[in-house]
């Protein structure tokens, strides 16, 4: 609602949008009633009747009327971190740090070209990596077995994202590809990809890969998870990119060539950066949807932030409190998931301006 | 006509859409900085013709030679006839992404491998032609039509092409902004360039054209210079067209 709108009027629009008719002045009262108890009783539970301080543990356990926060007092460091050795934990926040930082600084306008983007974050992810896997500049070397929490998730999704998305450029260029042979298998190869679950993929690369693969190509089985999920990824994002580019009317492709630019500049000065700005409310979904399924890395025995949430209370002294957990890691993704979309929703703001 | 002096030589040239015959036998031979409007009633192929000047459209067979470069499948031939061939369409076609001005550098900037200095400095003496160079930082969705193709004009012109080419530059208008893009093309005649356009404004034929041809269902029916073909078209066809967009 505008800002400057005067109060009288602002009253006047109220009455309108809710109370205009009996059965609305109904609906809004009833609505607005289930709406304050609902926050009642989450205030109540979560803040009044809380108990915070993993000292007093005692006052939670059965029979307590509010939430017991004392869990994620006693156990954040496990949620956050999982089996990450408890002194280089430090490694693991500030992992965290930097690329959240970057994420923050790659939605600057400055860093939006090609070579700086590209400078930002593989100068992000080496300082992520090297932090985490430590064996360099005196610090203890943490293999990824023993990576997790939040910096597993992160570093899951960062590395899905970065491999993925230039992968999904190559497949949906090769997918409208003047030569049918080469379009035709693309899109039978995305087809069969789609078609199998992200979890047999993950376990395929985990468990079955290491028996057909060369030796030498095996590598870490943290990498060939990521590896199958950022095919997967691919996948899924190379048809958005591809929806994106079709939108495009025709002419745009035919000035450009009318011009004399040659394919690979049509495609990175007009084709694509226009695609993706059609395609943007679908990737930032792709992107939410690629930043939960992390979670499935659990089956083959990984710790990102929901499994050590689940080992945080998966014992005898706090086994009544998943509630607590799961509300705490459930925020967590909010935030950065929110984070996400605030970001689109910005995104496509300032492009609206441009295309006005 | 020496070969120098030859700008478009096109020689039983055929176009096939599937199984359907677009352009028939087409023969047309256009001259450095004449100027040639190109008319006829809708489907009759005369968009076709220009759009197979610079391929955008592929044809089967028979010749064109552009700059007396042969439009063959080899791309360093169809990159270099593109690139001394500016096109205008009907819808514009600016990318919408960009500012005037990006939009008119681009090309230059990765084609002809300018400064971007060089190439803004280009950039502005043509808006600065067109009549809008204080619109240059805007997009051209802030922009109306008239003004659009215009730019669309400008940004052809930057990469400094020997031949123009227009696909009914203003068919998309409004009727009041017809005439600035005319007023435009005129000016550009006038300099010498050397124009094909497809086009109904009659006045305009009129007033630069030094041949104007009709074309119906793929073929060139009549050429005439435009004295003769409006006062006495041979044709029975040309006289029926005529009849119906200069009747009323």
């Amino acid at each position: 609602m505008d800002a400057t709108l005067p109060r009288q009027t602002r009253l006047r629009a109220l009455r309108t949008d809710y109370f205009s008719t009996r059965l609305d002045t109904l609906v809004t009262l009833g609505f607005g009633l289930l709406a304050a108890w609902v926050l009642w009783s989450l205030f109540d539970w979560g803040v009044l009747h809380a108990v915070w301080s993993a000292e007093n543990r005692e006052a939670c356990g059965h029979g307590a009327e509010g939430a017991c926060w004392a869990v994620i007092d006693a156990r954040w460091r496990l949620i956050f971190f999982g089996l990450y050795p408890f002194e280089e934990q430090w490694r693991s926040a500030l992992a965290c740090a930097v690329i959240v930082l970057t994420g923050g600084a790659s939605c600057a306008p400055w860093f939006w070209t090609a070579r700086r983007l590209a400078a930002l974050w593989v100068a992000g992810f080496v300082t992520f990596y090297v932090l985490m896997r430590g064996g360099i500049f005196g610090l203890t070397e943490v293999s990824e077995q023993n990576w997790g929490g939040l910096s597993l998730t992160i570093f899951i999704f960062a590395s899905v994202t970065l491999l993925g998305m230039p992968l999904a450029i190559v497949f949906a260029l090769l997918r409208r590809s003047q030569l049918p042979w080469i379009a035709r298998t693309m899109g039978v190869i995305i087809d069969a990809i789609r078609s199998l679950p992200l979890l047999s993929i993950m376990f395929t690369f985990a468990i079955v890969l290491p028996f057909v693969l060369p030796g030498w190509m095996i590598g870490d089985k943290l990498h060939r998870v990521i590896a199958g999920y950022a095919l997967f990824f691919a996948c899924y994002q190379a048809e958005i990119i591809r929806g994106g580019i079709q939108s495009l009317p025709g002419g745009q492709e035919e000035a450009a060539q009318a011009l004399g630019l040659g394919y690979w500049h049509r495609i990175g000065h007009i084709i694509l950066p226009q695609a993706f700005r059609n395609a943007l409310p679908a990737t930032i979904n792709q992107l939410v949807i690629t930043f939960k399924e992390t979670s499935l890395v659990v089956i083959i025995g990984f710790f990102e932030i929901l499994a050590s949430g689940n080992a945080a209370y998966g014992n005898s002294e706090w086994n009544f409190a998943h509630v607590e957990v799961y509300a705490f890691v459930g925020l967590i993704y909010f935030v950065f998931v929110f984070a996400l979309s605030r970001y689109g929703a910005y995104l496509e703001r300032r492009m609206a301006v441009a295309e006005r | 006509m020496p070969i120098s002096q030859t700008a478009v030589r096109i020689s039983q040239m055929d176009k096939y859409y599937g199984t359907f015959h677009a352009l028939k036998g087409i023969n047309l031979e256009v001259a450095k900085g004449e100027k040639i409007v190109v008319c006829g009633p809708s489907g009759s192929g005369k968009s076709t013709l220009i759009r197979c000047i610079n391929r955008l459209e592929e044809h089967q067979s028979g010749t064109i030679t552009v700059l007396g470069t042969e439009l063959d499948d080899n791309l360093d031939n169809i990159d270099e006839i593109r690139r001394e061939t500016g096109m205008v369409f009907q819808h514009f076609n600016l990318f919408p992404h960009m500012t005037i001005l990006e939009n008119c550098i681009l090309a230059p900037k990765l084609v002809r491998k300018q400064s971007r200095a060089e190439a803004e400095e280009v950039a502005m003496e043509y808006l600065t032609r067109v009549k809008i160079p204080e619109q240059a930082d805007k997009y051209p969705g802030q922009l109306s039509g008239g003004q659009q193709q215009r730019v669309a004009i400008a940004r052809a012109l930057c990469m400094k092409p020997e031949i123009m080419l227009f696909d009914e530059p203003t068919s998309a208008l409004d009727p009041e902004m017809i005439s600035e893009v005319l007023d435009v093309m005129v000016g550009l005649a006038q300099d010498g360039m050397t124009m094909i356009c497809v086009t109904h404004e009659m006045g305009f034929a009129r007033q630069v054209a030094d041949r104007v041809i009709f074309m119906a269902d793929g073929e060139i029916v009549e050429e005439a210079a435009p004295e003769t073909f409006f006062t006495t078209p041979k044709h029975e066809r040309t006289q029926a067209f005529l009849g119906q967009i200069l009747g009323h």
